[in-house]
């Protein structure tokens, strides 16, 4: 500053002077007093505005730093995460698929149980019916040859009887004690 | 009711002393006609049987009719079976003395059922073949019967001889049965 003031008190340039002269006024003097208060200055900035300024970005760019870690971290985690439910997702959908099958599967097995059971007691009741219907033609069949056995004898009786006589009496007991044996 | 045992028991006492004296064909006889006279004529009957009748006017009327015609031994069993109000069992006892004369004398009694009148010299054949073939004296009852339409059916103990139209009928009838039943 103060080789300033004595440059600007002392020394004379053309080209200033001539700057003067034209309405552009140049103070180097004070011009160099200025630049020499403001390197004197200069720590004092640095210290009480610099420096904080310094550490506000830096703390603000660790700031930035540790948000953009933690997403980075979120996003690997989600990904992770994703993976994982992807993977669980297959892995339950081929359990599903697996259970799907096997459930299809035993239906399969239980409809054709069923069908077969449902087959055997249809082909069972088919023959009982069959072998009812077979007894009851038997019966019938029994029955009618029983009064046809019956009828004929009543009528066979009935024939005889008219026709008995004394004489065939007598040639019937004769011929029954010409043939009568005893049980022993 | 009539009591078979106490029948029984009579008939045994009268049987044994009977075949000690040898009068059993007469003591047959006698209770033979009584018995008849029970069975023919109502009155004697309910005379005999009837409950309200005195004992002792029993003893002396039948006393009085049989004294002369009976053997002694047939008039004290029949004073004593009026003594002892058992007169409802003399026929009981007609019946088993028969039973016992015939088991001692083994001699098989059987009932001839024809349907007509068998003729004397066919009767006398019959008996002799069955006793022929027997082993064993006959006594036999013939009855008529003339649902057997013809023939004869002898029945003696537990075994019957049918040689009748009805029995051959019977028989026939049941094989026919028989055959049938079989063929179901």
């Amino acid at each position: 500053m103060v080789g300033g003031t004595w440059f600007s008190l002392n020394v004379k340039i053309a080209a200033i002077e001539k700057l003067n002269e034209q309405g552009l006024p140049l103070d180097l003097g004070k011009t160099i007093a200025v630049i020499g208060v403001f390197l004197i200055l200069f720590p004092a900035i640095k210290s009480f505005f610099i420096n904080d300024l310094t550490n506000a970005i830096e703390s603000r760019n660790h700031h930035l730093e540790d948000t953009f870690s933690e997403a980075e971290n979120l996003r690997a985690e989600m990904q992770k995460l994703r993976t994982e439910y992807e993977a669980r997702m297959a892995q339950t959908e081929a359990e599903a698929r697996f259970q799907i099958q096997n459930q299809i599967k035993e239906a399969q097995n239980l409809r054709q149980q069923l069908m077969a059971e449902a087959t055997e007691r249809a082909d069972a009741l088919v023959r009982q019916a069959q072998l009812e219907i077979d007894q009851e033609k038997s019966n019938a069949i029994a029955v009618i040859r029983t009064h046809v056995v019956d009828l004929t004898l009543a009528a066979a009786e009935k024939v005889i009887g008219e026709n008995m006589d004394n004489e065939k009496n007598r040639r019937l007991i004769a011929d029954f004690i010409e043939t009568v044996e005893v049980a022993s | 009711m009539a009591d078979r045992r106490v029948a029984r028991r009579y008939a045994n006492a009268l049987f044994t002393t009977a075949l000690k004296y040898d009068v059993v064909k007469g003591v047959e006889d006698d209770l033979n006609s009584i018995v008849g006279l029970l069975d023919n004529d109502p009155e004697f009957r309910e005379f005999v049987i009837a409950p309200y009748t005195g004992r002792d006017q029993k003893i002396e009327i039948v006393e009085r009719m049989f004294s002369d015609r009976v053997t002694a031994l047939t008039m004290q069993v029949l004073r004593v079976m009026l003594e002892k109000r058992r007169e409802d069992e003399i026929i009981g006892v007609r019946d088993e003395f028969v039973t016992l004369r015939r088991e001692h004398a083994g001699v098989i009694f059987a009932v001839v059922t024809s349907a007509r009148e068998i003729e004397a010299a066919q009767r006398k054949a019959l008996l002799a073949k069955l006793e022929q073939t027997i082993g064993k004296k006959i006594e036999a009852e013939f009855k008529l019967d003339p649902h057997l339409i013809g023939g004869i059916r002898v029945a003696y103990g537990n075994y019957v001889l049918d040689g009748s139209v009805r029995g051959t009928l019977s028989s026939l009838r049941d094989r026919l049965r028989h055959d049938l039943l079989k063929q179901q």
